[in-house]
């Protein structure tokens, strides 16, 4: 009965869409997508959690806004991808025998983790654009981080499995030269079902299909590819500037925010809005030759440096600036740096993995590094980090540490 | 190709234990029941809930529209599936926005009136594609009965 039931449904399942072709056409998109996340996010992480060898590029300016905006876009992209392709093997959930093998059994185990991973994956890379982390019970960061690599491994190992199948469809062959055109429905079961099931099945099967199964093809294609470009088209402007315009889905908007900005964290959120705004904060330079500390008038006293920046998020979101304060490398040699010099820079915040962050020679010594005490020609807003903040060129947001209350100069 | 397969399926098998290790080590014990509660719910929603309805509702249309000109029932599933993936993405932010955010910069628009928006015009441009193929295909029906 069981056996029956499912060879209906495959039989239900057959359509043009359901190909070997159409699975290799969007497994090869999904790929590229999923790379251009792995690669991305592991530049994302590894420029927040450096090892002692890295060194980053500060050039072009726009290298973090990019990598990560695309790391948001091709994420979001992926959601259609991954529910075409599932679509288009869809028939195979219901296979009979369900395992045939030892080998078939780990290729089954393997889709299945490769499903399950990619599909939280994407979601809780979603939720993370809005910040919506109360809805998933472990942490965001070395989730997203752990199931990377599961992900990768899995797709990997189905790639393995599958590549016969990958490279006798890789390139379109004519209809009816198709090698294994599962597109064509199995021979109708003999057997007939009956109850519920069974009149649904005869119910569907009296419906003859009005559309050529290339029409039906292309129209799936279509779909899956409209729909991938309607969630960019509306999402990237979060991102991508020359998007703004039709930006009606993005977690942000650009120019919304205090002084035109988006805010990440609330000076409210982070409880510093008492000691930023304290008249007896002053910021603590320490380095090779001594300790010095400056008050907000004195900064300001100080040859003055304005460049335009962009501030880019980790969520995706980034928009450019103008920022004007002291630059990190005229204060570092103020206590002995050079340009060997790394900083450490504490944030007012107490509770926070980011309230201390550190900043590599590259970076520190770089023209465009500042210690910024105005933004779009005012005073920083109390939520963009007053009294003082870090901004430097192609580094994400979370190390553009806001509140500062000290810098530490060494060597390394 | 032998080969090629043995060493995808290899490295794969090396970056899934990588993955693994890194999340025994990272995320504390005390949340594998919730990341498995996940990994397992993503599974039932699609292959028991996202699967079922996509199928129920293909043989809906294709019931319903078995007389439609083939053309304009593929102009219209075409345009369901873009709604459909469209609202599923959407709909969480209008609800975390309707719940609150962390400022008021994290989602910013209206994004129930903008998803509307959003419907207006596709349907707009559903109703000129099905147009279009209407006209093209009279055409050709006309110049074949004049050849």
């Amino acid at each position: 009965m069981i056996h029956e039931v499912l060879q209906s449904l495959s039989r239900v399942f057959a359509s043009p869409a359901r190909s070997p072709r159409m699975a290799v056409v969007l497994g090869r998109l999904l790929g590229a997508a999923f790379l251009v996340c792995m690669v991305t996010g592991l530049y994302s992480h590894a420029i927040q959690e450096p090892q002692p060898w890295m060194v980053f590029p500060t050039r072009p300016i726009q290298l973090y806004q990019v990598s990560q905006g695309l790391h948001i876009t091709a994420g979001i992209a992926c959601f259609p991808l991954l529910l075409g392709k599932l679509y288009a093997v869809q028939g195979r959930l219901f296979e009979t025998p369900p395992v045939r093998s030892f080998p078939h059994f780990l290729e089954r185990a393997s889709i299945t983790v490769f499903v399950a991973s990619s599909i939280v994956q994407l979601v809780i890379g979603l939720l993370n654009t809005y910040q919506w982390y109360q809805l998933f019970p472990f942490p965001f960061r070395q989730t997203h981080f752990a199931l990377s690599f599961v992900v990768i491994g899995s797709l990997a190992i189905h790639i393995g499995v599958k590549l016969p199948v990958i490279a006798r469809h890789w390139s379109r062959v004519p209809d009816g030269s198709r090698p294994d055109n599962s597109s064509e429905p199995p021979a109708p079961s003999t057997v007939s079902v009956g109850g519920v099931t069974g009149r649904v099945l005869r119910w569907i099967d009296a419906s003859p299909r009005p559309v050529s199964p290339g029409a039906s093809r292309r129209g799936f294609l279509a779909a899956i590819g409209a729909a991938t470009a309607a969630l960019v088209a509306f999402t990237a402007g979060q991102s991508f500037r020359a998007l703004d315009g039709l930006n009606l889905f993005g977690a942000r908007k650009q120019g919304v925010g205090p002084q035109s900005l988006p805010v990440n964290r609330t000076a409210a959120a982070a409880r510093v809005e008492q000691t930023a705004l304290a008249p007896d904060w002053r910021l603590t330079v320490s380095g090779p030759a001594g300790t010095r500390s400056f008050s907000r008038d004195e900064l300001a006293a100080m040859p003055q440096t304005e460049v335009v920046l962009p501030i880019a998020c980790v969520e995706g979101w980034s928009q450019s600036a103008t920022w004007r304060g002291v630059r990190v490398r005229e204060l570092a040699a103020l206590v002995g740096g050079g340009p060997e010099s790394s900083v450490v820079f504490q944030s007012l915040e107490q509770r926070s993995s980011y309230a201390r962050t550190e900043m590599g020679p590259e970076f520190a010594r770089d023209d465009l590094s500042l210690v910024a005490l105005e933004l779009n020609g005012e005073t920083l807003d109390l939520d963009h980090g007053y009294p003082a903040r870090v901004i430097a060129p192609a580094r994400p947001g979370v190390l553009q540490t806001k509140w500062l209350s000290s810098l530490e100069v060494s060597e390394t | 190709m032998k080969t090629a397969r043995i060493v995808l399926v290899a490295v794969g098998v090396l970056v899934l234990v990588v993955g693994v290790a890194v999340l025994l080590s990272d995320v504390s014990p005390r949340r594998y029941l919730g990341l498995g509660a996940w990994l397992l719910g993503a599974l039932v929603v699609h292959d028991a809930v996202i699967a079922p309805v996509v199928l129920g509702v293909g043989a809906l249309l294709r019931r319903a529209g078995r007389r439609m000109p083939g053309g304009v029932l593929v102009i219209v599933q075409v345009a369901l599936v873009v709604a459909a993936v469209v609202t599923a993405l959407v709909m969480p932010e209008v609800f975390k926005r309707g719940i609150g955010t962390a400022n008021p910069t994290v989602l910013p628009l209206d994004y129930g009136v903008n998803l509307a928006l959003f419907y207006v015009g596709l349907a707009v441009a559903t109703g000129v594609a099905i147009a279009a193929y209407l006209a093209v295909r009279r055409r050709a029906a006309v110049g074949a009965s004049e050849d």
